[in-house]
C-alpha cells in the first residue's frame, strides 16, 4: 500500500522531531498527512524546502556576511572596478537552472502521483477494491453527500470506511467552492455546471473537519463538514441511520434544500433514498440556467444569521 | 567591467540647443503603441469568441451557420475596404495640399462606413427581434459584443472624420492636423484589418 | 433593454434611494465624520490660506511630469492608509469572531463585523492596495524620475500624463465613495466568478469594483504608452541603450507589461459588464456561459500586474544598492537580460493561479515549470546585489535599509513560490493564508522599494532633508511587524485555515491569529513614525545640495535641488553608463553649462482634469444605473477632447535671462514654488 516507504517514512519523522524539540505541532495538521495522498504533497514540501534551502541558506548567509564585512567603518578591501566577472555570471544562471530542472521533474512527477482524477499513487489500492464512489453538491452554504450505491445522502457529514479509496464527483447549484480537508483530501474546485473529481484514501479511523476553501459568499464562514472515517461495520451502521430517514431526496425537495441557507452549527441531517442521476439532473440544471439567486436582504442581513432557508424559488 | 573612456579635450558635458525630438515621430509611435493596446483588446475577444463558439454554448440556441450571412457579410468587406481606400486617396492629395481632395476623400469614406453600420444594424436589429440578442446564450454574447465592438470602433472613427471635416478648412495642414489625419489613417486600416479578420474567422468559417 | 435587478429604480436616481446611504451602520458613519473632519480641515485651510488659485494652476492643471508624479504617490499612500485601514479591520475581526462562543458588537453575532460587511472589506483591502496604492505610487515614481534619469525635459505627451492621473482618481474616488453611497464588491478583488454576477451579487457593489478599476486601468495604460515612447523617444544625446539606468530599463519592461496585459484585464471586466447589464452569458454557469473564461482572462492580466509592480521595485534596489555600496552595479547586462526575460515569462504563467481547476496533470505540470523559470532571472537579479555589495564601501541610509529588507523579503517569498508553482503541494495551500503570507512577502518586498524610493528620491525632489531618526523608527518598527504578521500567517497556513474567513471556526488557531493582531499594532507605530517623519521634515526643511547622497550614479541627481520645472536648463551630453558616477570620478561633477538658451514648455490645461471628473461621473452613472448621467458625462468626455483638438496653444518659452535667475535663486523654479503668468506662443513667434 505504502508509496515510497523509504523516502517517506524518515521525512515523515520531522513532524515528530519537531514535537520533541517542544514545539506543539497537534495543530499543524499539514504536518500530519494521514492519507496516502496527503504524504505524497507532504513529501514534496519537505523536498521542496531542502533543495530551496540549498540555495537561499547560502544567499541568505552571504548577504549578511558582506554587510557586515564590507561596511564603510570596517575599512574592508574596497574595489569600485569590479563589477563584471563572467564566470560569476554564468554561475548565477546556472545554479538556478539547476535548481529549477530538479524542481521540476519532482513537480510533473508528484503532480501525476497526487492527480485529483487518477492519483497514481493509489493505482494499486483502486485497482484491488473499486473505490467508493460518493457525489458531492455544494449549495449555499451547505454541503450534500450522495452515497449513490448506498441510497442514502448526508449534509455536512461525510462518513467513509477505512480503508478503502474515495471517489468523488463534484458540482455546485450555486457559485465556485473548493472542497478541502487538510492532511486527507487535496484541494479540488467545486463548480456550476461542471464535474470535477478527487479522490483520496481513508486511512486509519480518525475524525476530522473538511471545509470550502474558495469564497462562496455571505454564508461562507459557516461551510463546514464533519468527516468521520470508520470501521467498515460502524459505516454498515451508519448507513442504516441514514436510510432511516423519513427525507426522501427528490429533485423537488433539492431544490427547497438548495435555497440559499446558512447552517450555522454546520447540523447533520440525512436523506433516504437520492433520486437515482440527482448529481447529472443538478449538472443539466445549472448548465441550462437554473440558479438559486441570493436575495438582496439575505446578503446584507446575514449578518444577525437569522435567515434560515430563504422563500425565493428557484429561478430560470 | 566599464567601459566608459575618461574625458578628453573634445568631451561634452552639455548639448546646447539640442533640437529635441521630432514630435510626430513620438505621436506616430504613441499610436502605434496603442494599436497594440487595442489589437490585444480584440484578441481577447476572439478568444472568447472561440471559446463560446460550440453547440453547448448556444444553449438550444442559434450558432453562427444560423446567425451570419457570409454573402451579405462580403458586400460589409467591400464597403469597409473601400472606406479605407477613398480614405487613402484623400491623403494623396494631402502631399499636394489639396484641402478640397482631402475632404472629398474622407467624406467619401464615411459614407461607405454609414452603409457598412447599417448593414450591421440591420443584421443585429433582425437577430434581436427574433429574440435572439446577446442574452440569449453564451454563443450570442460573444457574437454582438465582438461585432459591437468593432461597430464602435468605426463610430468613433467616423466622429474623428467628421472633427477632421472642420478642422482642414479652419486651422489648415498644421503639423497637428497633418499628425491626426496621418493617425487616423492608420487607425482605419486597423479596424478594416479587424473587420476582415471577423469576416474570415466569425463569417467565412462560421457559415460553413 | 434593462435586466431584471432587485430593489427600486427610478429614471432620475436609477437604483440610489436614501436607503442606501448606509447610516444605520456605526463604523461607516465615524469613518464618514473623520473623513468629512479631515476634509473640512484641508479645505478650510486651502480657503484660509488662499490657496486654492494656487492649487488650481499650479498643481490640478499642471503637465509637469514631477508634480503629476508626486500626486500619484500622494492618492498612494492615501489610498495605502485606506487599505491598512481595512487590513487592520479584517486582523481584528478575525481576533474576536474565534468560536460560537465569541461574543458579537454592533450588529454582528461574532465580532464586530457582520458577514457581508467583512467581504467587502476584504475585497476593498485587496483592490485598494494592488491597483489604487502600489500601481499609483510605483506609476507616480516612474513618472518623477524617469525623465529625468534620461535628461528629458518632460514626458512625451503632458497633457495624456495628466490625463492618466486624473482618471486613476476617479477610480480611486468611486473605490472611496462606495462606503458612503451603497457597498462595495463582496467577491474579493478577483472577482471570484460566478459569485460577480447578478443573481449572487444583487447590489451595486461588484458594479463599483468593476467600474472603478476599468476606469483607473484606462489611465494606467495611457500611462504605460506615454512611457514607453518616452523612454525610446526623448533620451538625452549620448544616452544609447546600453547607458540607460537599470531603474528606466525595469520602467520600460513594466510598461510594456502594462500596455499588454491591461487591455485584456478590460475585457474581462467589459464581458462581466455585458453579464451584469445586459444580461448576457459570458460567465454564467447556464446558458452556455463559461466561467472558467473570466478565470483565465483576468489572470492573464493578473499575473503579469504582479510583474508590473515588482519589475519597478527591482529596478530600484538596483538603484540605491550601488549608490550606498559606492560601487557600480554588478553584472548591468544580465540584470537588463534578467529583466526582460521575467517580464516574457510573465505571460506564461497565469494558470498557476488556479491550480486546481482541474486542468489535468499536464497543464499543470506545464505552468508549473513555466511558473519555476521566473525563479531563474529572479535569482540572478539577487546574486548580482549580492556581488555589487561585495568590496563595496557600505553606508545604511534608510534608502539602503530598505532595500536590503526587500531581498530578504524576496528570498522569503522566493521560496514559498517555489513550493507554490507545484501543484502538489499547491493542493494542499492554495487559498489558505499560506498564499496570502507568500504574496504579501512579496508585494512588502514591493512597497519596501517604494518606501526606500521615497526616501532616497524625496530630497532630490523637494529640496530638503527627509528626517533620517524618525525614518529609521518607521524601518524598524514596519520590517518588526512584518516578521510578526507573516510568520504566524505562514504557520497558520499550515494549520490549514483558509483565507476570507468571517468567523474562526476553530479555537486552535487563537494564538496565531493574535500574535498577528499584536504585529497589526506594530504597524500603527509605523504608521505613526512615517507621519512624524513627514511633519519633522517639512518643519525643519534643511536644504540639500543637487546629490544629497553624496555617493549617487544617475542622471537625476546631475540638476538641481529641487529640481526645476524645466528639469535641465541645459540638456546634459550623456558619456557614461553611470554619467554622475563619471563626472565625480573626474572632477567634473560641478561644471555648470557656458551659456543658457531659450526653454519652450508647454502651457497647463484644465481638460485632464475635467475629463477625470467627468469619467467619474460615467463610472457613477452605470454604477448606479442613471443612464442620463451616463448619457451625458460619455457625450461630456467626447465634447472635451474635442474641444481639445481645437486648441493652438503652442506653449511658452522662458528667456535665457529668466532661466539664468532662476539658477541662481532655485527657490524660484523648486516644485512648490508658483510660477508668474507666461504668455503662450503665438503660431507666428513658434516659426
Amino acid at each position: 500500500m505504502r508509496l515510497k516507504p523509504i523516502l517517506a517514512n524518515p521525512l515523515l519523522a520531522v513532524p515528530a522531531l519537531l514535537a520533541l524539540s517542544g514545539c506543539n505541532t497537534g495543530d499543524y495538521r499539514l504536518f500530519h498527512p494521514l492519507s496516502q495522498v496527503a504524504q505524497v504533497q507532504w513529501w514534496a514540501t519537505l523536498f521542496e524546502l531542502g533543495i530551496m534551502s540549498l540555495i537561499i541558506v547560502p544567499v541568505t548567509v552571504l548577504i549578511a556576511v558582506f554587510i557586515w564585512r564590507y561596511r564603510k567603518s570596517a575599512n574592508a578591501k574596497y574595489d569600485p572596478s569590479w563589477s563584471h566577472s563572467l564566470g560569476l555570471e554564468i554561475l548565477v544562471w546556472a545554479v538556478p537552472l539547476v535548481i529549477v530542472t530538479i524542481c521540476g521533474i519532482v513537480s510533473i512527477r508528484t503532480t501525476h502521483a497526487v492527480d485529483p482524477y487518477a492519483p497514481g499513487v493509489l493505482a494499486k489500492a483502486e485497482a484491488a477494491q473499486p473505490p467508493l464512489d460518493i457525489d458531492v453538491i455544494t449549495t449555499d452554504w451547505q454541503w450534500l453527500f450522495i452515497y449513490p450505491d448506498q441510497h442514502v445522502a448526508a449534509v455536512d457529514e461525510l462518513v467513509v470506511p477505512a480503508g478503502r479509496v474515495v471517489h468523488m464527483r463534484l458540482t455546485s447549484s450555486s457559485v465556485t467552492n473548493d472542497f478541502f480537508i487538510p492532511g486527507v483530501a487535496p484541494m479540488i474546485d467545486v463548480m456550476p455546471g461542471m464535474r470535477t473529481e478527487d479522490t483520496f484514501d481513508a486511512p486509519t479511523p480518525l475524525s476530522d473537519t473538511g471545509f470550502s476553501a474558495d469564497f462562496s459568499g455571505a454564508g461562507f464562514s459557516w461551510m463546514q463538514f464533519e468527516l468521520h472515517i470508520v470501521p467498515q461495520g460502524d459505516f454498515d451502521t451508519w448507513v442504516a441511520k441514514a436510510a432511516a430517514s423519513p427525507r426522501q431526496l427528490t429533485y423537488t425537495a433539492f431544490t427547497q434544500f438548495a435555497q440559499p441557507t446558512v447552517n450555522e452549527h454546520a447540523t447533520i441531517s440525512y436523506f433516504a433514498n437520492p433520486t437515482p442521476q440527482l448529481f447529472e439532473t443538478v449538472v443539466g440544471a445549472a448548465q441550462a440556467g437554473v440558479v438559486y439567486p441570493v436575495p438582496d436582504a439575505l446578503t446584507t442581513s446575514v449578518a444577525s444569521l437569522e435567515g434560515g432557508p430563504v422563500s425565493a424559488a428557484a429561478t430560470k | 567591467m566599464s567601459t566608459d573612456a575618461p574625458p578628453t579635450d573634445a568631451t561634452k558635458l552639455f548639448h546646447p540647443h539640442f533640437a529635441g525630438h521630432d514630435q510626430i515621430s513620438a505621436r506616430t509611435l504613441g499610436f502605434w503603441l496603442y494599436m497594440l493596446s487595442d489589437a490585444l483588446i480584440f484578441t481577447a475577444l476572439f478568444a472568447a469568441y472561440a471559446v463560446l463558439n460550440n453547440p453547448m454554448s448556444a444553449a438550444g440556441g442559434p450558432i453562427a451557420p444560423q446567425v451570419v450571412n457570409p454573402v451579405e457579410g462580403l458586400w460589409q468587406t467591400y464597403a469597409v475596404l473601400g472606406s479605407v481606400a477613398t480614405y487613402s486617396l484623400g491623403t494623396v492629395a494631402l502631399k499636394s495640399g489639396n484641402k478640397a481632395g482631402v475632404m472629398l476623400g474622407i467624406i467619401l469614406s464615411i459614407v461607405l462606413a454609414l452603409v457598412f453600420l447599417g448593414f450591421e444594424t440591420h443584421d443585429l436589429l433582425g437577430l434581436l427581434a427574433k429574440g435572439d440578442g446577446p442574452a440569449r446564450s453564451g454563443y450570442l454574447s460573444a457574437f454582438f459584443i465582438l461585432i459591437a465592438t468593432h461597430g464602435l470602433h468605426m463610430v468613433f472613427g467616423i466622429i474623428w472624420m467628421l472633427v477632421m471635416l472642420v478642422q482642414i478648412p479652419t486651422m489648415g495642414f498644421t503639423a497637428n492636423v497633418v499628425a491626426r489625419l496621418i493617425n487616423l489613417r492608420m487607425f482605419w486600416q486597423f479596424q478594416a484589418t479587424i473587420w476582415v479578420l471577423v469576416y474570415i474567422y466569425v463569417y467565412m468559417i462560421g457559415a460553413y | 433593454m434593462q435586466v431584471a435587478i432587485q430593489g427600486p429604480w427610478s429614471p432620475l436616481f436609477g437604483r440610489l434611494t436614501l436607503a442606501s446611504i448606509p447610516y444605520h451602520t456605526p463604523i461607516l458613519i465615524a469613518t464618514f465624520a473623520g473623513v468629512a473632519v479631515i476634509g473640512l480641515v484641508i479645505v478650510g485651510a486651502v480657503l484660509y490660506y488662499n490657496k486654492l488659485g494656487y492649487l488650481w494652476r499650479e498643481w490640478i492643471t499642471t503637465v509637469d511630469h514631477k508634480k503629476i508624479g508626486v500626486m500619484y504617490i500622494i492618492l498612494g499612500l492615501v489610498m495605502l492608509v485606506r487599505g491598512f485601514a481595512d487590513g487592520l479591520m479584517i486582523r481584528t475581526q478575525q481576533a474576536m469572531a474565534i468560536g460560537p462562543n465569541s461574543p458579537g458588537i454592533l450588529g454582528a453575532q461574532h465580532g464586530f463585523l457582520p458577514p457581508f460587511h467583512f467581504d467587502q472589506i476584504y475585497s476593498a483591502h485587496g483592490t485598494v492596495m494592488i491597483l489604487f496604492a502600489a500601481t499609483p505610487i510605483l506609476t507616480g515614481l516612474t513618472n518623477v524620475i524617469v525623465p529625468l534619469q534620461i535628461g528629458a525635459r518632460d514626458m512625451a505627451f503632458p497633457y495624456m500624463n495628466a490625463l492618466s492621473l486624473w482618471l486613476t482618481t476617479a477610480g480611486a474616488i468611486l473605490v472611496m465613495l462606495s462606503l458612503f453611497v451603497g457597498d462595495f464588491s463582496a467577491a474579493g478583488w478577483v472577482g471570484l466568478i460566478p459569485l460577480t454576477e447578478l443573481p449572487y451579487s444583487p447590489g451595486v457593489g461588484v458594479d463599483y469594483w468593476m467600474w472603478a478599476i476599468q476606469i483607473s486601468s484606462i489611465g494606467t495604460t495611457l500611462n504605460a504608452i506615454n512611457m514607453i515612447v518616452t523612454i525610446i523617444k526623448m533620451r538625452a544625446p549620448g544616452m544609447s541603450w546600453f547607458r540607460l539606468p537599470v531603474f528606466t530599463w525595469t520602467t520600460l519592461s513594466t510598461n510594456i507589461i502594462g500596455l499588454t496585459a491591461f487591455p485584456v484585464l478590460g475585457v474581462a471586466l467589459g464581458l462581466l459588464g455585458a453579464d451584469r447589464y445586459l444580461g448576457a452569458h459570458f460567465y454564467t454557469a447556464g446558458l452556455g456561459g463559461n466561467l472558467m473564461l473570466y478565470t483565465n482572462l483576468f489572470w492573464i492580466w493578473g499575473h503579469p500586474e504582479v510583474y508590473f509592480l515588482v519589475l519597478p521595485a527591482f529596478g530600484i534596489f538596483s538603484e540605491i544598492i550601488p549608490t550606498f555600496s559606492e560601487k557600480p552595479l554588478f553584472g548591468y547586462t544580465t540584470m537588463v537580460a534578467a529583466t526582460f526575460a521575467i517580464a516574457g515569462i510573465s505571460w506564461a504563467v497565469w494558470l498557476h493561479h488556479f491550480f486546481t481547476m482541474a486542468a489535468g496533470p499536464d497543464v499543470n505540470g506545464f505552468f508549473s515549470i513555466a511558473t519555476m523559470l521566473v525563479g531563474i532571472p529572479t535569482g540572478v537579479k539577487v546574486f548580482n546585489w549580492m556581488f555589487t555589495l561585495y568590496r563595496g564601501r557600505l553606508t545604511f541610509a534608510t534608502p539602503m535599509l530598505w532595500s536590503l529588507a526587500g531581498l530578504f523579503l524576496l528570498l522569503a517569498g522566493g521560496i514559498t513560490g517555489m513550493m507554490l508553482a507545484i501543484p502538489a503541494i499547491n493542493y494542499s495551500v492554495h487559498d489558505s493564508v499560506f498564499v496570502i503570507a507568500h504574496f504579501h512577502c512579496m508585494v512588502l518586498l514591493i512597497g519596501a522599494a517604494m518606501f526606500a524610493a521615497v526616501s532616497y528620491w524625496f530630497p532630490k525632489v523637494f529640496g530638503i532633508q527627509l528626517d533620517e531618526r524618525n525614518g529609521l523608527m518607521f524601518f524598524w518598527t514596519f520590517i518588526a511587524a512584518t516578521g510578526i504578521v507573516f510568520i504566524a500567517m505562514f504557520a497558520l497556513g499550515f494549520e490549514g485555515e483558509t483565507r476570507r474567513l468571517a468567523y474562526i471556526y476553530d479555537p486552535a488557531w487563537r494564538p496565531m491569529l493574535w500574535t498577528e493582531e499584536a504585529g497589526m499594532m506594530l504597524y500603527i507605530v509605523s504608521i505613526g513614525y512615517f507621519a512624524r517623519m513627514l511633519y519633522v521634515s517639512l518643519r525643519d526643511r534643511i536644504p540639500v545640495p543637487a546629490d544629497p547622497w553624496g555617493t549617487s550614479r544617475t542622471l537625476e541627481f546631475l540638476t538641481h535641488s529641487p529640481v526645476p520645472f524645466y528639469n535641465f536648463a541645459v540638456t546634459p551630453q550623456v558619456n557614461a553608463r553611470d554619467e554622475l558616477a563619471w563626472r565625480r570620478d573626474h572632477g567634473l561633477e560641478k561644471t555648470q553649462p557656458d551659456a543658457f538658451e531659450v526653454i519652450h514648455m508647454p502651457c497647463n490645461s484644465a481638460i485632464p482634469f475635467i475629463i477625470g471628473m467627468l469619467a467619474m461621473a460615467f463610472g457613477f452613472g452605470l454604477i448606479w444605473r442613471i443612464w442620463w448621467m451616463f448619457g451625458a458625462a460619455l457625450l461630456g468626455i467626447v465634447i472635451a477632447v474635442i474641444i481639445r483638438s481645437f486648441d493652438k496653444n503652442l506653449g511658452y518659452e522662458i528667456q535665457p535671462e529668466e532661466v539664468a535667475a532662476m539658477e541662481r535663486n532655485l527657490a524660484t523654479a523648486g516644485i512648490i514654488a508658483e510660477q508668474p503668468a507666461r504668455k503662450p506662443l503665438t503660431e507666428a513667434e513658434a516659426h
